[in-house]
């Protein structure tokens, strides 16, 4: 977790807003108790986008943590706040079914047919999260494999903010 | 019952520097009361979320008062809401519950269960220290200065009569001048504002 922090610390990051899973569970854990960044738990992640361009509109630097599920349910909370406000909101969307779509040898490229959709051994939020982020004009990066998650995050902070727009990092392996 | 008139104007009397998020039925009369760099219209922008907007707004500067004007059909929404401002101790926060039981923007449509939902309860149990109940328009002018002054976080459910305003949008020939702008526009105005002042 400590690069995870560090690229927090470096892009003075003031609170992180979000529902933890297992992957972003261990930055929950050492957050509550962080002395400069405040943890703001939602009940459903379409608060978080909210909250964060609230945040931002008051001048503070928040980052979204949610997993890609969330992401999907977040839908128009993120047209209209961080998109249609031009919020540099920077999100880190953990990417459950990523593994799983790996070990069906699929990619995210796939086309979505019902066939796909609906197999047992696919998780579908793998295959729409990048879709997804497509449809709302939200650039992205995927980090996987032997990719420096902390770099990852680090890039996505930085070009929101450059950009003054929303951008996110999909990680779909362990943070560090 | 209040009017719309009895619930703005004793608000937009009170109102020093505190910073004012409408949505809905009570944007564009908010906008002909005040024209203000701190009013934030939640128009053109995502249904039933002005209060989490609200929320963040309230965190980035614990030392304002922010006051989220929010329709009854907005608050059902996201309802989990009450639970997030509560766990974020968002003390300098208001949301006022402008409960007229329909979605009046839309022709006035009921809202589920309207008229029999208690908010004020709802905020209570989800651990709001303040929380009121307005049926009528003395009580609550009487105690609008100590809602806008005393740490809450506080809600405020305000019964108020049905209205007939119409579709709620962006556009230069708006009266309200915080309609004028788009969101991104109006975003940057309201920052700029907000963050000139250090408190």
């Amino acid at each position: 977790m400590n690069g995870t922090l560090r690229a927090l610390a470096a892009a003075r990051i003031t609170h992180v807003i979000g529902i933890p899973d297992n992957t972003s569970a261990p930055l929950f854990d050492t957050l509550q108790t962080h002395p400069s960044i405040q943890l703001v738990t939602v009940t459903r992640e379409g608060e978080a986008f909210a909250i964060a361009s609230g945040l931002w509109l008051g001048g503070a630097r928040p980052l979204v943590v949610i997993q890609n599920t969330g992401l999907l349910e977040s839908g128009d909370s993120i047209r209209g706040t961080a998109v249609r406000m031009a919020a540099p909101i920077p999100m880190l969307i953990t990417g459950r079914g990523y593994a799983k779509m790996a070990a069906a040898g699929l990619t995210p490229g796939e086309a979505r047919t019902s066939e796909l959709l609906t197999r047992a051994d696919v998780d579908s939020t793998a295959l729409l999260t990048e879709p997804t982020l497509d449809a709302w004009g939200v650039p992205f990066e995927r980090c996987e494999g032997d990719h420096d998650p902390s770099e990852a995050l680090s890039r996505t902070i930085a070009s929101a903010r450059a950009e003054g727009r929303p951008r996110a990092v999909i990680v779909a392996r362990a943070l560090n | 019952m209040l009017t719309r008139a009895q619930l703005l104007e004793p608000l937009a009397r009170h109102r020093t520097n505190e910073v004012v998020v409408t949505t809905m039925s009570v944007t564009r009369p908010w906008g002909r009361l005040s024209d203000h760099d701190l009013d934030f219209a939640s128009a053109d922008s995502a249904m039933g979320h002005a209060a989490d907007l609200a929320l963040g707004i309230a965190l980035a500067r614990p030392k304002r008062t922010v006051i989220c004007l929010n329709g009854d059909g907005s608050m059902l929404m996201t309802l989990g809401t009450l639970a997030t401002v509560v766990g974020a101790r968002a003390g300098n926060l208001v949301i006022m519950v402008v409960d007229n039981g329909n979605y009046e923007i839309t022709g006035s449509q009921a809202v589920p269960a309207a008229g029999l939902i208690n908010y004020a309860a709802m905020a209570e149990a989800a651990g709001f220290p303040r929380v009121f109940r307005f049926d009528e328009p003395r009580e609550y002018v009487e105690a609008v200065p100590g809602i806008l002054t005393t740490p809450g976080p506080t809600l405020v459910q305000v019964r108020v009569e049905p209205g007939s305003e119409g579709p709620i949008g962006r556009s230069s020939e708006e009266p309200a001048r915080y309609l004028r702008l788009s969101l991104a526009e109006w975003s940057r105005v309201f920052r700029d504002a907000l963050t000139a002042d250090p408190t």
